[in-house]
C-alpha cells in the first residue's frame, strides 16, 4: 500500500550509526534509521532485537553510547525525560500511559495544561479536545474517565494527545496488540489520516500482514543489528519474516494430530453462568486442543475464570474427569489438574520486580518445601528445567520479570504452569505482544504437550491461531457460545459469521460440544 | 531493553556486585556512626553501654520484626505503640488481680504472658480481619485502632500510671534484667524473634506468599495463593511480635500508663524501612530491619553521651541519620560505579 | 422569736447573696478547659478537677461545671469556642496546653463576659485573667537547688534531666542552676527526658555508663525520677547517690515516707491546684470576698516527717 505521499527528500528525524550498550551489553550496533513527513516506517524484529531501545533513543529516553541524532538534518542532543515532545517527536508505548482515573480531556491535555492566573481552563479543553476527537471521527466524550473506554478507544485517546501536541513525529509501539480487527482497521483509518497531514509515523508491529498494509518503508532489526530497510512493495510477508527471524521459517503451526476418537472426556461444562457469561456449555476431551475464539469482550476469559474459580458462577455445572467440581480457589484447581494461565502475563501472570525463580515457583511452592521449610536447591533444579524445556533466554536469573522480553516472559509462564503438572491447561492469548520466532515455539510446545495427552484450552483473539492450533473450536459472542466448529469449518469466515452474530442460535445450548 | 543472552539463564551467582549496598548499606550506616559514637566518647563501647543499646533497641526490634511482614505483604500497622501500652496495661491489671487469689510467685507472671500472648494474637487478628474481610485500608484500620488503644489505657489507669505490685516486681524483673552467659535476657528474644521471622519470611512458603502479595496482590490470588489468609497472618505475626516486647518491657519499670509506646509504631516502621524492605511492599528483609532497629536506638544513646550538640537539635540529628542511612541503602553510592544496573523498560 | 430569727437570718443570707457579683440562684455554668491525661502529672490533674467537679456541684445545686480536656493546643482552642457558644458558660477556669497559642483564644472568652480564672502556664498578655493559680515553677527549681546544697558541696558531681523543652522547663532549671551557682557542685550534663518514665531510664543509664562518679541526681519529675531509679539499680549504684523528683506523686511520696535513701525528699508542685482555681472561681459566685488577683502556690520540699499530709492513695497521680 505504499502510495507514498510525496515526501521531503529529507527526513524529518534520522538516526545515524547509533550504538547502545547497557553496563556491559551490546544492544544496538552501529544502526541507521530515518523516517520523512508523511511516510509510514515500520520497525520489525524480533523480541530482544532491539527496537524498544532504538525507539527509546529516537525519543530521547536514551541516550545513545555513539553515534548522532538528526532533527531536520541538524546533529541533536534530545532532551531526557520526555521532552522531546516539545520537538514534536510523541511516543505511544505499547503500555499505554494513561492514568485511569482522569478524565479524556485532562488526559490529552496531561503536563501541558492550558491555564490563565495559575486555574485550569476546563472548558476550553474540553472543547478542543472534542475538536480534536471529532477531528479523529471518535465518538469519545471529553468527560469520559480513561477507565471506562475500551482499550481501543484509550488508543485513541493516546493518538488525540499526540496531535494536541503537534506531533511531527508520531512513534508508535505495537499500536495494535490489544485492538480487535475491527478495532485495527479503524486504528489504520486514523494513522492514514495522520499521515496525509504530512506525520512522520514509526510503526512495531509483530503483525506482519498489518506491516504490509500500513507502511511505505520497513526496517528489519536483529540481534542489534541493522539488516536492512528496504521498500514495501519489495517485499512478501515470507521475506520478512525470514530476515527477522534469519532462517527459514517452514512451518509457523506445528501438524495437528487429532485425539484419538474415543479419548476420555476430561471437562464438561454444561449452562455455566457467570458474570459476563450466559449459559455456556462445551465439553474437552484428554489430548485435545480446543480453540475459544471471538471478539475481545465476548466472555471467553470470564468463562474460564469462573472454571478456575476465580469468579464465582451463578449457574451450571462443571465436571473434571466425571467429577462435578466447583472450584472456589485457583488452589483446588490446580489440585484437580486443571491451571489456567491469564492473557494479562504483567498484571495478573508475573511478579515483575522479582526475579525469574520465585516466579516460576509460585504457583507450586508445596513441591519445595521439606519439614515445612523451602529448599532451594530444588527451586534452582526447577528453573534449570524449565530454562531448557522452554528456552528461557535471560542474562542470568537474578534479572527482574519486568526486564524480560514479551516471549520469555510468556515461555515463563509455561513453565510456571507447567511446573504443577496440569491434566488440563487453559492459556489465555498464548502469544500476545510475541515475536514471529517465540510464536512459532509456543504452537510447538502447546501440540506437544497436547500429543502428551494433556488436554489444553487456547483462548485467542488472532483467528490464524485458533485456526493454526485447534481440533475444535468454540465460538462466543456477547456472553454465549454460538458455534462449535469442526474440521473443514474451521475458517476465517466461518468463525467471523458465528463471533460477529450472523451465524449460530443466540441459545446455542442444544448439542453440548 | 530486553535482556537477552544465548545462552539462557545462569544461575545468579553475581550477587557480588549487584547486593553490595542495599544489604550492607544499613549495617555501614551503623558501623560509621558507632565509630562517630566511639570518637564522640569512649565510653560508647563500654560493655555496659553496648549492653543497656542492644537491650533497649529489644522492644523496637521485636516490634519491627512483625512490622517487616506486614509491610512486605503491602499493608501497615500504626497501631502497635497503642498495643503495647494496652497489653502493658491489661497484664498488670492481671497479674495485680491474680495475686488475691493464687499468691505471689512465678505462675503470676506466666499467667500475665499468657494474657499478653492472647491479647496481642487477637489484636493483630482484629486488624488483619477488618482489613482483608472488611476491605478496608489498613492505615485506616490500624489508624483507629490505635486510637482505641490508646484510650483504653487511659482509661483503665484513670488517666495515670497503672503499677505492678512490688512483690510480683522482684519475682518478673529478671525478665528485663537478667541474662544467660552474661547475654540480658531482651537481647536474646530479640535473636531469636529475629532468627525465627528470617526463616519464616526467607524459608518457607509462608515469606514467599507474603513478598508476593505485596509485590502485586492480583498475581498472588492467580497463582493459587489465599491472599486474605496470609495477609491478616501477618497482622497476627505482627501482634504477637508486640506481645512479646510487652513481657520484656513491663519488668522494666513495672508500670504502664498513656505514655507508654508512643511513637513506638512509627520507630518500628522506621527501622523496616532503614532495612531495606520496600514501604510499598513485595520485598523485605529482617536482617536489615534488626540493623534499623539498632541504629534508632544507637543515635538517642549517642546524643545521650555527649553533649556537643544542644539538645534541642536532637530531633534534627536523628532526621539527618535516618534518612542518609537510607539513602545510602538505596544504593546512592553504586552510581558511582561503572557496573550500576539500568533500570530498563 | 426563733421563727423571727430564722427569717431575720434567711433575709440577712439573702442580702448577701445579692450582693455578691452575680445572680446568685440563677444557674451558673463554668467551663474546665485542661490537658487530656497524657503522662502521670495530667492524669492526676485530671482526677483532681473531676473530684472538684463532683464536690463542687454537690455543694451548689445551681452551679454546673463543664469539663473539657484537650489533646493539643489546636484542640484546647476548639473546646473554648465550644464553651462559650454551646454552654454559654459564665466563668472559664482554663489550663493552658501552651502560652502563646491560647492567650487569644482565652481573650475572646473574657470579651464574652465570662470570668476568667488561668492556671499553672500564665497567657503571654496582662490583663486577660481575672484570676491566676499557679505553682511556683522557679520555686521548685529553687527549693530543689537548696536541697541540694545542704546534701552536697566543692566538687561533687550531679546529673540533670530536664522535661520536654518549655517555659515551665526552662524556669525550674534556671532557678536551679542560680541556687547552687558558686557551690562548687558540678553539672556534668543535663539532657531532656520529656517528663517521661522510659526516657528518664535510657537517659540515666547512659549517664552511668559515661560517668563514672556521680553523687547526685536531679529529676526535677517523678515520673523522670521513677526511670532513673530504675536505671540506677539496674547499674548497682544505689548507694553513691540520690534522686530528687518533683511533684508530689504518690509512689514518691511513699518511698520519701519510708525513708528510702535513694529518693529522701521530693519537692510538690500538685496537680491538685486546679481544684484551688475551680475553688476560688465558685467562690467568685457564692462569697461576697474579692477573689480576684494571683494565687501562688508554695513548692514545699516534702521530708518524711511531714510527707503524710500530700499523700493522696487514690489519686492516680
Amino acid at each position: 500500500m505504499g502510495e507514498a505521499v510525496p515526501s521531503a527528500e529529507e527526513p524529518i528525524l534520522a538516526a545515524s550509526r547509533i550504538s547502545k550498550s547497557f553496563g556491559e551489553v551490546p544492544v544496538l550496533f552501529s544502526v541507521d534509521f530515518d523516517v520523512r513527513a508523511g511516510e509510514v516506517h515500520a520497525l520489525i524484529g524480533e523480541n530482544g532485537a532491539g527496537k524498544s531501545t532504538l525507539i527509546k533513543i529516537l525519543s530521547g529516553l536514551e541516550a545513545p553510547t555513539s553515534g548522532t541524532i538528526l532533527l531536520d538534518g541538524q546533529a541533536t542532543d534530545l532532551p531526557r525525560n520526555g521532552e522531546a515532545e516539545a520537538l514534536g517527536i510523541v511516543v505511544i508505548h505499547q503500555e499505554l500511559n494513561l492514568a485511569e482515573h482522569l478524565t479524556v480531556a485532562e488526559s490529552i491535555f496531561l503536563g501541558r495544561e492550558w491555564t490563565r492566573w495559575g486555574f485550569v481552563r476546563r472548558t476550553d479543553m474540553r472543547e478542543e479536545a472534542k475538536r480534536i476527537l471529532d477531528g479523529l471521527h471518535v465518538s469519545i466524550d471529553p468527560d469520559a474517565r480513561i477507565n471506562t473506554l475500551s482499550v481501543a478507544d484509550k488508543q485513541m485517546v493516546e493518538i488525540a494527545k499526540a496531535i494536541s501536541r503537534d506531533a511531527r513525529v508520531l512513534i508508535m509501539d505495537e499500536p495494535t496488540a490489544v485492538l480487535t480487527p475491527a478495532e485495527t482497521e479503524y486504528f489504520f483509518a486514523q494513522v492514514q489520516r495522520l499521515k496525509s497531514k504530512g506525520v512522520a509515523i514509526v510503526f512495531i508491529s509483530h503483525k506482519l500482514d498489518e506491516v504490509m498494509k500500513l507502511s511505505d518503508r520497513i526496517t528489519v532489526l536483529r540481534d542489534g543489528q541493522l539488516i536492512a530497510t528496504v521498500e514495501t512493495g519489495d517485499l512478501t510477508p515470507d521475506s520478512i519474516a525470514e530476515m527477522m527471524v534469519g532462517r527459514e521459517l517452514s512451518n509457523l503451526y506445528p501438524p495437528k494430530q487429532e485425539p484419538d476418537f474415543d479419548a476420555p472426556i476430561v471437562l464438561e461444562v454444561e449452562k455455566l453462568t457467570a458474570p459476563g457469561v450466559r449459559n455456556v456449555s462445551f465439553s474437552l476431551r484428554k489430548g485435545e486442543i480446543l480453540g475459544f475464539a471471538g471478539l475481545i469482550g465476548s466472555g471467553r476469559t470470564a468463562v474460564m475464570e469462573a472454571i478456575v474459580g476465580l469468579q464465582g458462577r451463578s449457574g451450571g455445572s462443571v465436571s473434571v474427569r466425571g467429577q462435578p467440581v466447583e472450584f472456589k480457589t485457583v488452589a483446588e484447581a490446580l489440585r484437580a489438574g486443571l491451571v489456567y494461565m491469564t492473557k494479562d502475563r504483567k498484571g495478573k501472570g508475573l511478579l515483575l520486580n522479582i526475579g525469574l525463580q520465585p516466579n516460576l515457583t509460585l504457583l507450586t511452592l508445596f513441591r519445595h518445601m521439606r519439614a515445612g521449610f523451602l529448599v532451594e536447591s530444588s527451586e534452582v533444579e526447577a528453573m534449570e528445567r524449565a530454562t531448557r524445556r522452554f528456552d528461557i533466554r535471560a542474562r542470568d536469573a537474578s534479572v527482574r520479570v519486568g526486564q524480560l522480553s514479551g516471549g520469555n516472559q510468556q515461555k515463563l509462564m509455561l513453565g510456571k504452569a507447567m511446573e504443577s503438572d496440569p491434566e488440563i491447561i487453559i492459556i489465555d492469548e498464548p502469544t500476545r505482544g510475541i515475536d514471529v520466532g517465540t510464536k512459532q515455539q509456543i504452537y510447538h510446545i502447546i501440540a506437544a504437550l497436547a500429543k502428551e495427552g494433556k488436554s489444553i484450552i487456547v483462548v485467542s483473539s488472532e483467528m490464524q491461531e485458533v485456526i493454526g492450533l485447534a481440533h475444535r473450536v468454540v465460538v462466543m459472542r456477547e456472553g454465549r457460545r454460538t458455534g462449535t466448529l469442526e474440521g473443514a469449518e474451521i475458517t476465517e469466515g466461518e468463525i467471523m459469521r458465528y463471533a460477529a452474530g450472523l451465524k449460530g442460535d443466540r441459545e446455542d445450548d442444544r448439542a453440548s460440544a | 531493553m530486553t535482556v537477552q543472552a544465548h545462552e539462557g539463564v545462569k544461575p545468579a551467582r553475581k550477587k557480588f556486585m549487584t547486593l553490595d549496598f542495599h544489604t550492607l548499606g544499613p549495617l555501614l550506616a551503623l558501623i560509621a556512626l558507632c565509630i562517630f559514637g566511639f570518637l564522640l566518647n569512649p565510653a560508647f563501647v563500654s560493655e555496659g553501654n553496648i549492653t543497656n543499646l542492644l537491650t533497649r533497641s529489644a522492644f523496637i526490634g521485636i516490634i519491627a520484626v512483625g512490622a517487616t511482614f506486614v509491610i512486605t505483604a503491602g499493608g501497615i500497622d500504626l497501631s502497635v505503640g497503642s498495643m503495647a501500652a494496652v497489653i502493658s496495661g491489661v497484664m498488670i491489671i492481671v497479674m495485680n488481680n491474680a495475686i488475691g487469689t493464687m499468691g505471689v510467685g512465678v505462675h503470676i507472671v506466666l499467667i500475665g504472658c499468657v494474657a499478653s500472648i492472647a491479647l496481642g494474637l487477637a489484636a493483630g487478628f482484629l486488624n488483619g480481619f477488618m482489613t482483608t474481610k472488611g476491605k478496608i485500608e489498613a492505615f485506616i484500620v490500624t489508624l483507629g485502632t490505635m486510637g482505641i488503644y490508646r484510650s483504653l489505657v487511659t482509661y483503665f489507669a484513670d488517666g495515670g500510671t497503672l503499677s505492678l505490685a512490688f512483690d510480683v516486681r522482684d519475682v518478673y524483673r529478671p525478665v528485663y534484667y537478667g541474662n544467660i552467659l552474661g547475654i540480658p535476657i531482651p537481647v536474646l528474644a530479640f535473636a531469636v524473634v529475629a532468627i525465627l521471622g528470617w526463616v519464616l519470611l526467607n524459608r518457607t512458603a509462608y515469606g514467599r506468599y507474603c513478598m508476593a502479595i505485596g509485590s502485586n496482590e492480583t498475581v498472588a490470588r492467580y497463582s493459587a495463593i489465599k491472599v486474605d489468609r496470609v495477609r491478616t497472618l501477618t497482622y497476627v505475626i505482627q501482634g504477637f511480635c508486640v506481645s512479646i516486647a510487652t513481657i520484656i518491657y513491663v519488668p522494666r519499670l513495672g508500670s504502664a500508663s498513656s505514655s507508654t509506646g508512643v511513637l513506638w509504631e512509627l520507630e518500628a516502621i522506621a527501622a523496616v524501612i532503614i532495612g531495606g524492605t520496600m514501604l510499598k511492599g513485595g520485598y523485605g528483609r529482617i536482617g536489615g530491619t534488626v540493623v534499623g532497629a539498632i541504629m534508632l536506638t544507637t543515635i538517642g544513646n549517642i546524643l545521650n553521651l555527649t553533649d556537643i550538640i544542644s539538645n534541642y537539635l536532637n530531633g534534627a540529628v536523628q532526621g539527618v541519620i535516618i534518612i542518609a542511612a537510607v539513602w545510602l541503602q538505596r544504593g546512592n553510592l553504586t552510581t558511582l560505579s561503572p557496573f550500576r544496573r539500568k533500570r530498563a523498560s | 422569736m426563733q421563727l423571727l430569727k430564722k427569717i431575720a437570718a434567711l433575709a440577712v443570707g439573702s442580702a448577701m447573696a445579692l450582693s455578691a457579683p452575680a445572680m446568685a440562684q440563677d444557674n451558673i455554668t463554668i467551663g474546665v478547659s485542661i490537658p487530656a491525661a497524657t503522662h502521670g502529672w495530667t492524669g492526676g490533674l485530671n482526677w483532681h478537677a473531676a473530684q472538684a467537679q463532683a464536690r463542687l456541684q454537690a455543694a451548689h445545686p445551681h452551679i454546673n461545671i463543664v469539663l473539657v480536656t484537650a489533646d493539643g493546643p489546636a484542640q484546647q482552642a476548639n473546646d473554648l469556642e465550644d464553651l462559650v457558644s454551646i454552654h454559654n458558660i459564665d466563668a472559664l477556669v482554663v489550663l493552658p496546653f501552651e502560652s502563646e497559642p491560647l492567650t487569644d483564644p482565652v481573650r475572646r472568652v473574657k470579651e464574652s463576659g465570662a470570668f476568667v480564672t488561668v492556671v499553672d502556664r500564665g497567657l503571654s498578655q496582662d490583663g486577660i485573667q481575672d484570676v491566676y493559680v499557679a505553682g511556683n515553677n522557679p520555686e521548685l527549681g529553687r527549693i530543689s537547688g537548696e536541697y541540694f546544697l545542704t546534701r552536697l558541696g566543692d566538687g561533687d558531681n550531679i546529673v540533670i534531666l530536664r522535661g520536654i523543652p518549655t517555659v515551665i522547663d526552662d524556669e525550674r532549671f534556671n532557678a536551679f542552676m542560680e541556687t547552687i551557682e558558686g557551690s562548687g557542685i558540678n553539672v556534668l550534663d543535663h539532657k531532656h527526658a520529656n517528663w517521661n518514665r522510659d526516657d528518664g531510664f535510657e537517659v540515666m543509664q547512659d549517664f552511668l555508663s559515661r560517668f563514672p562518679d556521680i553523687d547526685g541526681v536531679w529529676a526535677q519529675d517523678d515520673d523522670i525520677a521513677l526511670g532513673v531509679i530504675e536505671a540506677v539499680r539496674q547499674a548497682g549504684r544505689t548507694d553513691e547517690m540520690f534522686v530528687v523528683g518533683g511533684a508530689g506523686m504518690k509512689e514518691v511520696i511513699q518511698m520519701v515516707m519510708q525513708g528510702s535513701e535513694l529518693i529522701p525528699v521530693n519537692v510538690l508542685y500538685p496537680p491538685a491546684m486546679i481544684a484551688t482555681a475551680m475553688d476560688v472561681t465558685v467562690a467568685h459566685f457564692t462569697s461576697n470576698g474579692p477573689v480576684t488577683g494571683e494565687y501562688i502556690l508554695g513548692a514545699p520540699l516534702i521530708t518524711p516527717e511531714n510527707a503524710e499530709q500530700y499523700y493522696f492513695p487514690d489519686s492516680p497521680f
